[in-house]
């Protein structure tokens, strides 16, 4: 039997919704985010979608087949430093790792610029003498007593949630387990424990820390959160699997994230990305940058080969670095509320945002301040009635009195050019954001398509695409409600490592098979409550290596590992040979280090047909609703607006136009031309 | 060869016609700027071929004008970015703009042709735009500065700290082209080489190449959709820009002159308290920073040179101003900078300067600092390391039977200042932000050693309003023998604290910790041998404090007691405040009143004494008064 599959994404301000019915057919929709209780909305959610299959709730749950879930549990607990509260045992001299950060500060011109929150204060950061070296020779033994002071003194503080941080666990973790027995022991009732090593198996120690330390601090609530969503599920008669968007790009059962809470972080932009990468291997495009501009932060991820770059170092997240792969999505704060403003004669924008609240002038909810949005609609990109599915007109001499007050009159000149302005710089910053992110991979913009999508992704991909030299945009219709797609495309994701460093040259083969048998098997058990077919299932195994003196490994895939010295030589090659293709050299006549082994399980899962709600309609002129003047860099022309609902693939519309779709709107400048494609994606080309 | 500095760093005649820009433009181009200079550092660090390039974060890239003006800079330490112009200058000065042609690559090392040590190696390239009639100009010039491991010369590692002159610090680079048109000067690349003591300089060398002629290729693309008079309009309106907001800062503070002195403990060779002195004079929105009174003594073995100086100076006063203010050309063009000539920030030609890149170095931001602390309390918060040089340890590496030379360059924590408003965090100065240092689980797996600690020291960060850093207490044991080469600061003269703030606790370093030999070290440690099991312990400085500990929050104090940044001890002593309990059964609790009591004891028992001081030191009481109008 088949049912529903259901995606849904929590952002900041909208629930999106995605579901394919039994027959194929896709539903799209979006609902208020309930910031309170996330579940609230999820369920609200789900309440839409039966109306619009025009069933009961509890009828359309109990028809769910799989629901697939994007949560900002994880990123709001970091947002608002209201997590769990956290205590740690570490290696006596080492306590102030995380306060150190490896000398690493964000401003480097600013020395009044603050420290981050912190997740555990000194004083419930416990010393423990103990100490393992590289190898995993114990050099000072566990010392138990002070243990057990500490779990107490934790206690006494009113800790919830324990992290424990011994140096070189992740050689020889048998201190780390001793504490986590002594600590139930002494503390049975606490909430959660991480031990460095099984969140984060690898060195060094500032790195581990942080990661340790940010799990510990979300687990406990989203364990909570999770625990709540599942009862109302059930009480509402949905009895299928619940599956949770990790940062790796996969997605998990509830069971394996909540110890692995610091993988949920960033979950929602995560989910874009994936959406993207099927929108684009749709339409043969595998080469992009995937760009979302919601209303308060824009998000690049570049995508090369068809998979998106994930990276396992550099991850810094709300001021905290964690040392996991993560898909590799970085943001700015730019966006439709981002606002303007004039200091010292030069413009502005952003990262400052006007949020939800109060919003963008045009929304006339009571904000003064001009924002991107503001401009956009004064140059005649956004629709002045019927804005957002209907929902809302757009108040636009709010808008025009805003950027006249707080732009054109500092600035000295007219409303259209201060809108124009506005445009340009946060156009600009998004541009160079992204063109920042493909430095650090050494990827030329001019080689790439784009791919946009957010609530105003459609309205500016033109214009980054101009800045950045891209002459081909693809703009998916379910743009605005992507991150919830991509929910539904993901596969299920395992990925663990095992640190053993060696000279490779000392490595005994048959014990380096082992270890990949062995952390493979562990993966794959991780999959189980999936209850997939062996044919589901893909196994990666990589042996993780660098030179001596190198703080970065290269993950070297391993096809098969064979048990014969044989196969090192040829692994040692292929590290040389990957580190000259990846880093621009090698050292062949330098010996690398073995520094571990890793294990990546994907389990596959049904994808959904389509990409989003199809639509018949050939005839453009059918489709066109009318003309507004529009404002693309050299005064205003008048442009067609078209019901993007009716359009049916092949369709070309040349610019300037405008495509109007039930949360966005597709901007087409002079001298762009749209195709809509079978896969239900805009193809934006310059002539 | 005598080259004088104040000439290279005169102001320079801007490029741009009178063409006018709108300021959109001009900030989108800025933004280009310095994403170009990102993907510099990031090429470099992707690239490069030794430790010291590939991890630590120390590239410095910048885009000049064709005159030599600094347009745009990002990544790296803003002392050092600011210090990289004036050899670019140089190239130009001597071979004249004819001898700068598209393709071309030059390198400069030399502290004596607006360099600051040999170790940074400069390698900048122009960028040209076509004109319709064919011909072509030179527009900008990307410049890629990067500290490298040795230098040549007689001691490995670029730090002679025994050189008679520049010339026993290692081989000297003024400018040479490396790439002539596109082709690569083997010959040259081939002697500098040779010049060298690590097989993998070359390496780095052409990572920097390649940097440099990356940004090149995305400078003359931006170039081909602004053109060439509107990048150059671009430039000249960012670097009006910088100058508007450096000189609307300057006007909002008093006039006046302002002086101040600080020491270096020592130079190398044991000469006692190196002076720096600086009088600040604003008049309007004019700033002059004279350094008249510093040290002349012609013996000393660490000296600053005139570049260097500069760019600790403007780095200084950077982190003094709002710091969305663009950093380029602006901020030098603003300051009348006086450095008198065979002063130790000015040393007459060819002085050794490796270690004084450092101290002198640093202490210019310090200086600065101490001079402005009366009128702009809330921002002097010196940007300044104790570091003297790395503490290098030397010995045989039991597994490979291999000489090893560990720099230390692991994590600890020092010197860092509070700012008014908030108690100093991390382990240094914001302006280091960019490093990024190795840990003990790094260095352990590299080298024979253990590393046992470096936890925050209580009560070694200055007392304050708002707190100093607590420097590090550091411990590494040797596994094997080794031997050890530093040279030591910061004993005598710790981080000062600013507008009544304390000092911070001052650097020690023991060698053979514990052991019936040890040693405590002076000021240098020339190869001073470690048996295996024996340890070095290293009690890092901490940072001064801002304002009065006696006006800091009670119950941040004993927020600070129970986090032992602060001892229950020192928080009645240096800070006024009661505790009851213990921290021992996490009992600690404020006694408001008996604190308020003590404060009044203490501020009456400082009023008597200041009273007795006063016919000695009437200064230290104009500058309290300076302090408190200012708050």
């Amino acid at each position: 039997m088949s049912g529903y599959r259901v995606g849904i994404d929590v952002g900041g301000t909208f629930t999106d919704l995605i579901c394919v019915t039994p027959e194929g057919r896709v539903l799209l929709d979006k609902t208020a985010t309930t910031p309170e209780d996330q579940s609230v909305g999820v369920m609200n959610g789900l309440a839409l979608l039966a109306q619009r299959e025009g069933r009961e709730v509890d009828e359309f749950c109990s028809l769910i087949e799989v629901l697939v879930h994007g949560t900002t549990t994880a990123d709001n607990t970091m947002i608002e430093m209201d997590g769990a509260i956290t205590g740690m045992l570490v290696t006596e001299g080492h306590r102030d790792e995380i306060e150190m950060r490896r000398v690493h500060k964000e401003q480097i011109w600013d020395p009044s610029y603050p420290a981050p929150a912190p997740i555990a204060r000194r004083r419930a950061r416990i010393p423990i003498p103990q100490r393992m070296d590289y190898l995993g020779e114990e050099l000072l033994a566990l010392d138990e007593a002070a243990v057990r002071c500490g779990v107490q003194r934790l206690k006494q503080l009113g800790v919830e949630s324990i992290a424990v941080v011994f140096l070189f666990s992740f050689v020889d973790p048998s201190h780390e387990l001793r504490a986590r027995e002594i600590i139930l022991e002494e503390y049975p009732e606490v909430a959660h424990i991480s031990l460095s090593h099984e969140v984060m198996a690898r060195g060094p120690e500032f790195e581990r820390t942080s990661t340790t330390l940010v799990n510990a601090y979300t687990a406990p609530r989203i364990t909570m959160y999770v625990e709540q969503l599942e009862q109302k599920l059930q009480s509402a008669g949905c009895t299928a699997p619940l599956l949770l968007m990790q940062a790796t790009g996969g997605v998990m059962p509830p069971s394996y994230v909540s110890h692995r809470a610091v993988t949920l972080l960033g979950s929602g932009p995560t989910g874009g990305v994936i959406g993207a990468a099927r929108a684009a291997a749709e339409a043969g495009v595998t080469e992009f940058v995937a760009i979302d501009m919601g209303g308060t932060s824009f998000d690049i991820c570049l995508v090369r080969d068809g998979l998106p770059e994930v990276k396992a170092d550099w991850n810094w997240r709300y001021r905290y670095y964690i040392g996991l792969p993560m898909v590799d999505i970085q943001c700015i704060g730019a966006g439709g509320g981002s606002i303007a403003r004039v200091r010292q004669g030069t413009l502005l924008v952003g990262p400052e945002s006007a949020g939800a609240q109060p919003g963008p002038a045009c929304y006339g909810r009571g904000g003064t301040r001009p924002t991107v949005t503001d401009a956009d609609a004064v140059l005649g990109y956004l629709r002045p009635t019927g804005f957002a599915d209907g929902r809302m007109d757009l108040d636009l001499e709010a808008a025009r009195e805003a950027i006249r007050t707080e732009v054109a009159g500092p600035l000295g000149v007219d409303l259209i050019a201060a809108a124009w302005g506005i445009e340009r710089i946060v156009n600009a910053n998004m541009a160079a954001a992204t063109r920042k992110v493909l430095a650090g991979y050494g990827a030329d913009a001019r080689e790439l398509s784009l791919i946009a999508y957010g609530g105003n992704g459609a309205v500016h991909a033109w214009a980054i695409a101009e800045e950045l030299g891209v002459t081909r945009v693809l703009i998916p219709r379910a743009a605005p409600v992507f991150s919830a797609l991509g929910l539904l495309i993901a596969d299920y994701r395992v990925d663990l490592q095992l640190a053993h460093v060696s000279p490779i040259r000392l490595v005994d083969p048959a014990q380096l098979h082992r270890m990949l048998t062995d952390l493979s098997a562990e993966a794959v058990a991780e999959l189980n409550p999936a209850q997939l077919n062996p044919d589901q299932i893909e196994i990666q195994l990589f042996v993780q290596m660098a030179y001596p003196g190198q703080n970065f490994d290269l993950s070297v895939p391993v096809p098969s590992a064979g048990e014969t010295s044989e196969f090192l030589v040829e692994l040692i090659e292929r590290f040389h040979d990957q580190h000259l293709a990846e880093r621009g050299f090698a050292f062949r006549e330098n010996s690398p280090l073995l520094r571990g082994v890793r294990a990546l399980v994907t389990g596959s899962t049904p994808h959904p047909p389509t990409l989003a709600e199809s639509a018949g309609v050939k005839d453009l002129e059918g489709a066109r609703t009318g003309y507004r003047p529009v404002h693309f860099g050299s005064g205003f022309v008048e442009s067609p607006t078209f019901d993007g609902g009716l359009l049916g693939a092949g369709i070309r519309v040349t610019g300037p136009a405008l495509i109007e779709e039930r949360f966005t709107v597709i901007v087409i400048p002079p001298g762009w031309t749209a195709e809509l494609l079978e896969s239900s994606s805009f193809e934006l080309s310059k002539d | 060869m005598n080259i004088d500095p104040k000439t290279l760093a005169a102001p320079r005649e801007r490029k741009a016609s009178t063409m006018a820009v709108d300021p959109v433009t001009s900030e989108v181009i800025r933004g280009e700027m310095e994403t170009v200079c990102f993907e510099m550092a990031v090429f470099v660090s992707r690239t490069a071929t030794t430790p010291i390039l590939n991890q630590s974060n120390e590239r410095n890239a910048t885009i000049l004008d064709a005159s030599g003006r600094l347009a745009a800079l990002s990544v790296g330490i803003p002392q050092f970015m600011l210090t990289s112009t004036l050899p670019v200058r140089f190239a130009l000065d001597f071979l004249g703009p004819d001898e700068f042609r598209p393709g071309d690559v030059f390198v400069s090392n030399d502290p004596y042709h607006g360099g600051g040590h040999l170790p940074d190696y400069n390698v900048f390239a122009p960028i040209f735009a076509t004109d319709s009639d064919g011909s072509s100009k030179m527009v900008l010039i990307a410049s890629i500065q990067c500290h490298h491991g040795d230098t040549g010369g007689a001691v490995p590692g670029g730090y002679n700290v025994t050189a008679n002159d520049v010339w026993g610090e290692g081989s000297r680079w003024p400018v040479v082209k490396v790439v002539d048109q596109g082709v690569e000067r083997r010959d040259v690349l081939y002697a500098m080489a040779v010049n060298n003591r690590l097989p993998d300089h070359a390496g780095d060398l052409r990572a920097q190449i390649g940097a440099a002629q990356l940004a090149v290729r995305r400078l003359e693309d931006m170039i081909l959709r602004h053109s060439a008079e509107t990048v150059e309009a671009s430039v000249d309106y960012m670097i009006d820009y910088a100058s508007r907001r450096f000189r609307e800062e300057v006007s909002a503070w008093p006039d006046g002159s302002y002086s101040a002195e600080c020491f270096v403990d020592h130079d190398p060779l044991g000469n006692p308290d190196v002076r720096l002195a600086c009088t600040i004079t604003v008049a309007g929105e004019d700033l002059c920073i004279d350094f008249t009174g510093s040290d002349t003594r012609q013996e000393l073995q660490a000296w600053s040179t005139y570049g260097n100086t500069r760019g600790y100076t403007v780095g200084q006063i950077a982190a003094m101003m709002d710091p969305d203010i663009p950093k380029n050309e602006g901020f030098f063009e603003s300051i009348e900078l006086i450095i008198p000539e065979g002063c130790v920030l000015n040393p007459v030609a060819n002085r050794p300067v490796s270690a004084g890149t450092h101290h002198p170095g640093a202490e210019v931001g310090e200086v600065i600092a101490l001079a402005l602390q009366g009128v702009l309390p809330k921002r002097a918060v010196p940007q300044v390391y104790k570091t003297g040089i790395p503490t290098v340890i030397m010995g045989t590496d039991p597994h490979t039977g291999l000489q090893f030379t560990d720099h230390s360059a692991e994590v600890y924590a020092g010197w860092c200042n509070a700012a008014y408003g908030m108690d100093a965090w991390g382990c240094q100065a914001a302006a280091f932000g960019n490093l990024w240092k190795a840990t003990a689980e790094i260095n352990e797996s590299l080298y024979p050693h253990i590393q046992w600690a470096r936890d925050y020291r209580t009560d070694s960060g200055g007392a304050g309003e708002w707190r100093g850093l607590c420097g590090s207490h550091y411990i590494k044991e040797v596994r094997v023998d080794a031997r050890v080469y530093t040279y030591v600061v910061g004993m005598k003269y710790p981080m000062p604290g600013i507008a009544g703030g304390h000092s911070g606790e001052p650097n020690k370093l023991v060698l053979r910790d514990g052991d019936a030999d040890e040693v405590v070290v002076a000021h240098t440690a020339d190869w001073i041998p470690l048996q295996a099991g024996q340890r070095i312990r290293y009690d890092y400085g901490g940072g001064g404090g801002w304002g009065d500990p006696l006006n800091r929050d009670p119950q941040a104090v004993l927020d600070d007691v129970l986090d032992e940044y602060v001892s229950h001890e020192a928080a009645e002593s240096e800070y006024g405040v009661v505790l009851t309990g213990s921290l021992d059964d996490l009992s600690l609790a404020l006694d408001l009143a008996q604190t308020t009591a003590l404060r009044t004891e203490l501020r009456a028992k400082r009023a008597d004494s200041a009273q007795s001081d006063s016919a000695q030191s009437d200064s230290a009481q104009t500058d309290s008064a300076q302090i408190d109008g200012a708050q």
